[in-house]
Order: C-alpha cells, then sequence, then structure tokens
C-alpha cells in the first residue's frame, strides 16, 4: 500500500512536470495520466476506462492565461486506483471531487511560487546565473509538484475514508470553495496590470479602448482581435511615417 | 546598427532552446507568470552577448519582467527572434517591446490551434478508443503529441531566428523603432481584449422589491450583474484590474497587490456577493 502510493505520487509529480515544462506526452491529461496509473497497479482496463472517461469530461478544458481548473490529473490517478477491478463508478464517483477539491490547492501554489520570482531578482541583482540555474533546474516545479504527490500519497495511504472525510468537509462549508474559486479568477488581474504597468498606456490609451472594444462588445475572438491589431497598428504607422516623410 | 556579425554560436543556441522546452512554465506564478521560465531560457544568449557584469545584470533583470503566453506555440518563435535581435545590438527597450508585443497574440494563436483544435481531436479520438478498452488509444495520443509538438517547437525557434537576423540586417535603428512601435500597437489592442476575457468577476446579488400594485403583490427581482452588464459588460474584471494598476503605479509591491485581492476575491466569494 504504501509503496504503491509512493509510485503514484511519483508518478503525480511526474504528470505536473510534463505539464509545467517538456510537454512531451501531455501527461496531465486524464488520458494519460489514468492509463499510466493502470500500467502501474497492473489494472490497464480500469486505467482506461476511468482516464477516458474523464478525457471526454475535460475536452478543450485547459488553463488558459493562467485560469485554474478542475484537476482531473489527479483525478484521473485517484479514480483509478479506488476503481480497480471493476469499480467503475466508485472510481468515478471518487475522481470528480478530488478534482474539484484540488483546485483550491492549484490557486495556493500558483500564489506560493512568488518565492521563485523573487529569489530570481536577488540572483539577477548579484548576477548569479548559476545560482538562478540551479534554483529553475532542481526547485522550481517542487511546489506545484509536491502539491499534487502528497495527496495523492495521503489518499492511498490512508484510502477513501480520508478523500470522503475531506469531501464531506469541504461540500458542508461551501463559502470556503467559494471564497477560494472567486480569488482565483480574479487573480489573473495583477499579471495584467504589471503588463499595462510596463505599457506605454498613457501614450496610446485608444489601443486598449479598441481591444476591449472588440472583445466585450463584438465578441471576437482573441486570434481576430489580434490580426485586426496588426492591421490597426500598419495604417497607423503608414499615415505616421509617410506623412513625416512627405 | 553596431554590427551584424555572427556572436552566437549553434550551441547557445541549442541550449536556450531546450531550456525552453524543459522548464519553460517551471516556477509559474500569478505576479509575473512565466517570467523565470523565459529569464532562464534566453540566459544563454544574454551571458554570451553581454560580457560586462554590469550589462549581463541589466539584461537578466529586465528579462525577469511579466511574460506569458503559449509555451508550445509561441514561447519558441519569441525566444528565437529576441536571441537575432539582442544578437544584432537591439537595445532592452526594443527586446522587451517585441516579447510584450507578440505574447499576447501568440498566446491567442496558440491556445487556439494547439489546445482548442489539435488536441481535442486527438484526445477525442485516443479517448473514444480507451472506452472500447484499446490500450493503443492513450500509446496513439503520446506520439501524436511527442513527435509533432518537439518539431514545431524547433522550426519556431530556428525559423524566428533566421527571419530576425535576415530582418536585422535590412533595416537600420529606425526600423527596430518602427517594430517596436507597431508590436505595442498591437500589443495594447490584444491586451485590452485579452484582460476581461481571463480575469472572471461578476455577483450572483439580486435585489427583490415587493410592491403592492392594484392590490397585489408583485415581486420584482432585479439581477445586480444584468444591470452592470448593461451599463459596461466586464466592468467588475476590469474594476479590479484597474484597482491593481493604480495600487502598482502608487508603488505598491505586487505581493501586497495579490493579497489586496486574495482578501477581496475570498471575502467577496465566501459571502456570496462575488462570484
Amino acid at each position: 500500500m504504501i509503496f504503491t502510493a509512493l509510485v503514484l505520487a511519483l508518478w503525480a509529480y511526474i504528470c505536473v512536470f510534463d505539464m509545467l515544462g517538456p510537454n512531451f506526452i501531455m501527461a496531465s491529461r486524464p488520458l494519460i495520466s489514468g492509463f499510466v496509473t493502470g500500467l502501474i497497479i497492473g489494472d490497464v482496463q480500469s486505467g482506461l476506462l476511468i482516464g477516458g472517461t474523464l478525457e471526454l469530461m475535460a475536452l478543450g478544458v485547459y488553463t488558459y492565461g493562467g485560469a485554474t481548473i478542475p484537476d482531473y490529473t489527479v483525478g484521473a490517478i485517484l479514480g483509478t486506483y479506488f476503481g480497480r477491478g471493476g469499480n467503475f463508478e466508485t472510481g468515478i464517483a471518487l475522481a470528480i471531487p478530488a478534482a474539484l477539491l484540488l483546485t483550491q490547492v492549484d490557486v495556493a501554489n500558483r500564489f506560493l511560487n512568488f518565492i521563485f520570482v523573487h529569489r530570481a531578482d536577488r540572483y539577477a541583482m548579484e548576477g548569479d546565473d548559476k545560482g538562478f540555474d540551479r534554483m529553475m533546474i532542481y526547485t522550481s516545479h517542487m511546489i506545484w509538484g509536491l502539491s499534487r504527490a502528497i495527496p495523492v500519497f495521503l489518499a492511498i495511504a490512508f484510502g477513501q475514508p480520508l478523500v470522503e472525510a475531506l469531501t464531506g468537509f469541504f461540500n458542508a462549508n461551501p463559502w470556503i470553495n467559494r471564497g477560494i474559486s472567486t480569488a482565483g479568477g480574479i487573480l489573473p488581474a495583477l499579471g495584467f496590470a504589471m503588463l499595462l504597468a510596463i505599457l506605454p498606456v498613457q501614450q496610446y490609451p485608444a489601443f486598449l479602448i479598441i481591444g476591449f472594444v472588440l472583445f466585450a462588445y463584438l465578441k471576437m475572438p482573441l486570434v481576430g482581435i489580434a490580426l485586426l491589431g496588426i492591421a490597426i497598428a500598419l495604417v497607423f504607422q503608414h499615415l505616421k511615417y509617410s506623412k513625416a516623410e512627405a | 546598427m553596431e554590427n551584424t556579425e555572427k556572436k552566437l554560436s549553434r550551441s547557445d543556441l541549442m541550449k536556450s532552446f531546450w531550456r525552453t522546452v524543459l522548464f519553460f512554465q517551471c516556477g509559474w506564478n500569478y505576479e509575473r507568470m512565466q517570467s523565470v521560465g523565459y529569464a532562464f531560457s534566453i540566459l544563454p544568449i544574454l551571458k554570451k552577448l553581454y560580457p560586462d557584469p554590469e550589462d549581463f545584470k541589466e539584461a537578466f533583470l529586465t528579462n525577469l519582467n511579466f511574460f506569458n503566453t503559449n509555451p508550445v506555440v509561441g514561447a519558441p518563435l519569441i525566444l528565437g527572434a529576441h536571441a537575432a535581435l539582442a544578437e544584432a545590438g537591439a537595445s532592452l527597450d526594443s527586446t522587451e517591446g517585441l516579447k510584450v508585443g507578440l505574447m499576447g497574440p501568440l498566446a491567442g494563436v496558440g491556445d487556439t490551434v494547439l489546445w482548442a483544435l489539435y488536441n481535442s481531436v486527438i484526445f477525442t479520438i485516443g479517448g473514444s478508443m480507451a472506452l472500447n478498452g484499446n490500450a493503443f488509444g492513450p500509446i496513439l495520443v503520446m506520439l501524436l503529441v511527442f513527435f509533432p509538438y518537439m518539431a514545431v517547437r524547433y522550426w519556431q525557434f530556428f525559423w524566428a531566428y533566421r527571419q530576425g537576423t535576415e530582418l536585422m540586417k535590412s533595416l537600420g535603428s529606425g526600423g527596430i523603432a518602427r517594430i517596436t512601435e507597431l508590436a505595442t500597437i498591437v500589443g495594447l489592442i490584444v491586451v485590452g481584449g485579452f484582460a476581461p476575457s481571463i480575469v472572471r468577476l461578476t455577483t450572483p446579488l439580486e435585489v427583490t422589491r415587493t410592491a403592492v400594485i392594484e392590490g397585489e403583490e408583485v415581486a420584482n427581482t432585479v439581477n445586480i450583474q444584468a444591470q452592470l452588464d448593461a451599463i459596461l459588460p466586464y466592468m467588475l474584471p476590469l474594476l479590479v484590474t484597474a484597482l491593481a494598476y493604480w495600487l502598482l503605479k502608487r508603488g505598491w509591491k505586487p505581493i501586497y497587490v495579490i493579497l489586496v485581492l486574495i482578501v477581496i476575491g475570498f471575502i467577496g466569494g465566501a459571502l456570496g456577493i462575488l462570484g
């Protein structure tokens, strides 16, 4: 039990690393994380069924622009483990609440990672690129990786009662969920505010307004906004410089 | 233009490319998103191009600014172009302009083409095969991720590097300023649309008023969100972004702005005022 818990916790860590870094096999998708879990515990059929079911639920659900989504990666790992030996219903019934529960953890680890960027500032000011490289290679994925590996380990080591107790606690106190998910929804505002602070907003406020109107009122997809943005910039420069050169 | 001779070797570029592939989103955080991953990827290039320790520190620090784009379709392209521009002697302002100008548009293109289209197709096929008990489903998907993802990253990086080098040869320094301005304008337009599409804040509040009309009680429910949308769509996301911007402009540290946003979001959400 403990050994399986360790191996699956390691697999959860690898899934996180693949998602943050190489995207070699998209291990964070439930189809892949469930299938490999099936291989590890020697029940490929359960891995395929649980992973495939969650995958089709999560099609097109990605973390666009740093948004938090249900953690189907861990959902598929735990679902496959607890649904092994043909207990498909049990697996799915556990996978979905587990995936939702971990959205709270996701907001927390995306927040806590600010540690790395502050340490990076210090390395840069000291010109210590070797220290920065070590941080990136060895520790920069740790908070995120452990935030998934530890829950997987605990859930498997202490079994279903723990998962059910936790899920029950959060269901009984829905205000915690609501608070964290609302905070997770508005936190990307900081990223945009920082971007605006380095862009010459005061010099060209008009362009910001154009982008907003295209999205908010005309419902234009972002690719369309980008193409129109290029066209507007070209026309703007043509008018500006052809006058200057004439 | 100071000079356009080659200062970067193939191995410098390959180092930068592999760092992009292996660690690009490690250390992702709300404050500056892919900032550390970007700096880590461009560092071998900066190290070679800024032999003076003080110049190197400044370049390193500048490249820790906020950055976010699609890690597979987008980031390698920007890094390749950045390497070419930096090699040709472009200023840090120009390369920052290039990054800010391209990350938004490429995030839009990359997320749409790669996640929403390509992945949906291959995962639908793989997922359906898995549900029929066929283990070849997930294996097929892994192959259809590994090879195309590696190829598209490699191609983008070196294509953008070659194009950037050519471009820098044919343009003077006035040309770089123009490209920076162009990218800045595109960046502003995209951010204007991007920010409200990602910052998520609404209110579930409803106000019910009962009035007695001609002896009958009539309940009138007003949905606050619908009222706000009628005044200005995405008003709450705009307000919260403006608040964060205003605090930053007043010299607040990002970490305190984050705490303010967490407090507003958590309390508002917990009380059911915001959602």
